[in-house]
């Protein structure tokens, strides 16, 4: 397995590392009390250094999205789908925000605090068009310039990054994640990661058919019929899948796997807005750069 | 083995069996010729090419045809030896509850211990399955392990087992993990592990069938007879169903829960014209491998590029329905009459007294649910002003539980009543996982869904899945048997679509997730005036059919003889308890046990009239939702747990003791 991936550990350390705008934002909070359900808000509330109460599944966001650094102060609202909204009503919100996720909670929620609701991930739309608009929105509604900054940050990292990838050796890539040892979830066009890929110029190797929510479960013997991409692996996926995967004869014999062509990210939240957007950029720049210069 | 041939039916000539066996394998032979013919190529330069599509013929494809034949030939003797050890033509690895109950120690070991589940898959999976199927026979032993009891029985551990999963699964934060969890096993293989495994076991297991024969020939004798034979014969059906069960759990280990195969098997088996034990015994096998191999063929064959259509698991599951549907004119009708009166202990003195005692009991819960709860600053009693802030929150959550429960509680009891079993109830009826596949198709079609489209869509899939079942069951009159298979029937085949979409592991997958596991902490006032005006507009009216309620149990010719239009009460009472389910599971999704529950305690209490029976399940229910919804708020606050669990705690523990109670009784 270490022969398999030679770059993950130190990659796992570099992300961590890389900095983003989240972290240095998380102490300067004042403003209007706002709470949300859902990540990919909570996310770009954190970014534009909003003042988050509130947010669902903490414990969870911590492991899966990692950054931006949630505040010991905010309070976990349990499971994101039941909610403990008695406990919404005793953090005082004044504002709640909400997506088309979560839209059941609304009248519930409307009676604590007015909700308002912007959604990232909609059928047929592009997810990282649909977050810029939100945290613009977000950064208009609760007076903070960082949103534009945000937005702007990411495009021209989005934009340094993809000249630096442009000196790569131009192979698509085939973002995925492990369910088990025998079938991953693919990262298609329509997906944030794949539109992310296509902004940094490089080419996803994925061109089957995903549904809208931009994956589906593929069997493993399907990577066998992308010989040329880069595998990356985005975590977080069962341990023992993974072991019993890389053990396998099959696994061994692809070119990618042979000629060394296997990243493993840090846990990107594949469902988030432009923050998991800009994690998941410097994580994938950093590793293929690692790789193409030794 | 001979001397069974001369007992039965003599044997028909051969011929006519000829057809069905070349056209499957035909079939089969077709599929597969034109899976490696048009399978798709991997593009790029030609000696790479050449490579890998070597190694995806070479590592995935043939491998997966072979444990396509291995896995459906275990699923098949398995079937096989499960329905002649327990002479009953619907077991199987499903039915049995065999392979949820492996399913759930898999996720469990997983759970706990990463470790123990990679050096023990098939262990903890035998494990797992040997509990499950000791308590579905046992739950149906009084019974004479009658088949529908049995069917029944396995449909509520499996529901258990179910709502377990998706606990711990939703524990765990994890919304779309590993495809086998949702009952949708997938054949995927990229190594001969898989095959190395299995292989070995199914030779092992064929073995032991060949010299079990000749004694299970003994037992398709009356009991009687075989009972003569000493006790040697209990010990012999155990190491049967321990060899059954054994290759099931396995098949589970290995490539997931492989729906309804075994049920498939022997009757195709049957169809080709075996007639003996040992025929049985030696085509289902092969036939349960033909089935398997063709499934997995067409779903690699209708996929796009080179995904398949739908997992293998859950595409044998869309046959399992209609196989129950055509093997139902088979199942002899037993026409019990007696209703779980039998279980009934003294009556009791004072019902009214009771009664009031009991609704004392229920504003007592209520009360509790209202006032005491912990928050941020600690476990507090809820009073004045807090009181009523709290409320609007507080209120609608109790309101819709326990409309939900006094709801299950009439349905069940309508079930129960009308059937005669005292383990039919609304959640085995097929009408909440028939709303569920309303769901499903309205979730394929819209993506996102509103509170309303989700109730109509719930209740149109209920309704169009027990007109389904009335359809079926209207040829013997709606007779209780007939009924409750179709349901189960009909419930499978609904399992089935919404595997299909749970296994896509989106965010469709999420919404039924959440659904599943049954979560009142949605309830607004939508959803509390939904059921207050249910239970007051449905349950009440049956007050006044009390005389349906004494005079159908006692059977179609009793009833008719009193006067009773048999068909026209059935069809009413039918139709309200299936929309008493589809809105209950809609408020507290299809897994909680509480219909089963609710209305056997006021028999046990010692209500013996109908009415009586009836304010005790509907105050019962009500009681039941309303603490499990208070205790899945406060148990592990601020996350709360869903109802499911609870139901299953409350469920699980209850069935154990009514199991002890009728040992004793007997």
């Amino acid at each position: 397995m270490s022969s398999a991936f030679p770059l993950s550990r130190r990659m796992l350390l570099t992300g961590a590392a890389s900095v983003l705008t989240a972290g240095s934002h998380a102490w300067a909070r004042s403003g209007p009390r706002v709470a949300t359900l859902d990540w990919a808000l909570m996310e770009t509330l954190l970014a534009i250094g909003a003042n988050l109460v509130a947010g669902s599944e903490l414990r969870q966001f911590r492991q899966v999205a990692v950054l931006p650094n949630v505040p010991d102060t905010v309070a976990d609202l349990g499971l994101r789908g039941s909610p403990n909204l008695e406990l919404l009503h005793f953090v005082k919100p004044d504002v709640i925000f909400n997506s088309n996720f979560y839209q059941w909670a609304d009248p519930l929620m409307s009676a604590i605090a007015p909700v308002e609701s912007h959604s990232v991930y909609q059928p047929g739309q592009s997810p990282y068009d649909l977050a810029m608009t939100a945290t613009l929105a977000l950064g208009e509604r609760l007076e903070r310039p960082e949103a534009e900054r945000l937005v702007h940050d990411l495009a021209g990292r989005l934009h340094r990054h993809g000249g630096e990838l442009r000196q790569g050796d131009g192979r698509p890539i085939l973002l995925i994640n492990l369910g088990d040892a025998r079938h991953y979830r693919v990262f298609g066009a329509d997906s944030m990661f794949g539109e992310v890929l296509a902004r940094l110029g490089l080419v996803n190797a994925w061109t089957g058919a995903t549904s809208y929510s931009a994956m589906a479960q593929i069997g493993v013997e399907t990577l066998a019929s992308m010989p040329d991409a880069w595998i990356v692996l985005i975590p977080p996926h069962p341990q023992d899948a993974l072991k019993e995967l890389t053990e396998s004869d099959f696994w061994n014999a692809l070119p990618p796997v042979r000629e060394n062509r296997v990243l493993t990210l840090g846990s990107v939240n594949p469902y988030g807005a432009l923050p998991a957007a800009g994690r998941f950029a410097d994580l994938l720049t950093e590793g293929l750069a690692h790789a193409w210069n030794g | 083995m001979r001397g069974m041939a001369s007992l039965s039916k003599p044997l028909r000539p051969v011929p006519a069996a000829f057809l069905p066996v070349a056209a499957l394998a035909c079939a089969c032979v077709l599929a597969f010729t034109l899976l490696l013919a048009w399978r798709p190529h991997v593009s790029g330069e030609p000696a790479t090419a050449d490579i890998l599509d070597n190694i995806i013929l070479w590592d995935s494809l043939l491998p997966r045809a072979v444990i396509a034949l291995v896995a459906g030939a275990s699923l098949g003797l398995a079937g096989a030896l499960l329905q002649r050890v327990l002479r009953n033509p619907i077991a199987d690895a499903s039915t049995l509850g065999i392979a949820s109950g492996a399913q759930l120690a898999l996720t469990l070991g997983l759970s706990f211990s990463p470790l123990l589940a990679g050096l023990s898959r098939d262990l903890v999976a035998f494990a797992g399955g040997l509990i499950a199927v000791l308590l579905v026979l046992a739950l149906s032993w009084r019974r004479g392990l009658d088949p529908v009891t049995v069917a029944i029985s396995g449909m509520i551990i499996s529901m258990i087992a179910a709502s377990l999963s998706v606990t711990f699964i939703l524990a765990r934060g994890e919304y779309a993990l590993s495809i086998s969890i949702w009952g949708a096993g997938a054949l995927n293989q990229h190594d001969w592990n898989g095959v190395i495994s299995l292989a070995p076991r199914l030779v092992m297991g064929g073995f032991l069938s060949f010299f079990l024969i000749r004694p299970l020939n003994v037992l398709a004798l009356d009991d009687s007879s075989a009972r003569s034979l000493g006790l040697a014969i209990h010990g012999l059906r155990f190491v049967i169903l321990l060899v059954a069960v054994w290759l099931a759990a396995s098949v589970t280990a290995t490539v997931g829960i492989i729906a309804f195969l075994g049920l498939a098997a022997p009757s195709l088996a049957r169809l080709c014209g075996a007639r003996t034990t040992g025929q049985v015994m030696a085509t289902a096998p092969i036939a349960g491998a033909a089935v398997l191999f063709l499934t997995d063929c067409l779903t690699q064959l209708l996929g796009p590029g080179f995904s398949d259509l739908a997992p293998t698991g859950a595409a044998t599951a869309l046959l399992g329905g209609p196989l129950l549907l055509m093997l139902l004119p088979k199942m002899r009708s037993l026409n019990i009459a007696s209703t779980g009166a039998e279980a009934a202990s003294r009556a009791a003195a004072h019902p009214n007294a009771l009664l009031t005692g009991m609704t004392g009991l229920l504003l007592l819960i209520i009360a509790i649910a209202l006032v005491i709860g912990p928050t941020p600053f600690g476990w507090s009693l809820a009073r004045g002003a807090m009181f009523a802030e709290l409320l609007p929150f507080r209120l609608p959550r109790a309101a819709a539980a326990g409309s939900a429960g006094g709801l299950l509680g009439a349905a069940g009891f309508i079930m129960q009543r009308m059937t005669g079993n005292p383990l039919a109830s609304p959640e085995v009826l097929g009408v909440s996982t028939g709303g569920g596949a309303g769901l499903t198709v309205a979730l394929l079609v819209f993506g996102f869904i509103s509170p309303l489209t989700m109730l109509g869509s719930m209740t149109i899939g209920a309704l169009l899945a027990f007109l389904f079942m009335i359809a079926v069951a209207a040829r013997s009159e709606l007779s209780a048997e007939r009924l409750l298979l179709a349901g189960i029937a009909v419930s499978a085949i609904s399992m089935a679509l919404i595997s299909m979409v749970l296994a896509q592991g989106d965010m469709r997958s999420f919404i039924l997730l959440t659904w599943i596991s049954g979560s009142t902490s949605r309830a607004g006032s939508f959803e509390a005036w939904t059921g207050l005006i249910s239970l007051v507009a449905l349950a009440l009216p049956l007050f006044a059919f009390h005389r349906w309620f004494s005079i159908l149990p006692l059977g179609t010719g009793l009833a008719r003889s009193v006067g009773l239009q048999v068909m026209p009460s059935r069809l009413t009472l039918c139709v309200l308890a299936a929309v008493m389910t589809a809105i209950s599971s809609f408020l507290v999704g299809p897994l909680s046990l509480t219909g089963l529950i609710a209305p056997h305690l006021p028999r046990l209490i010692g209500f013996h009239r109908p009415q009586h029976q009836l304010a005790g399940a509907i105050v019962i229910g009500a009681s039941i939702l309303i603490g499990a919804d208070w205790l899945s708020r406060v148990i592990i606050y601020p996350y709360q747990v869903p109802v499911g669990l609870f139901a299953a705690l409350i469920g699980g523990p209850y069935l154990l003791w009514l199991l002890s109670r009728k040992e004793r009784q007997r």
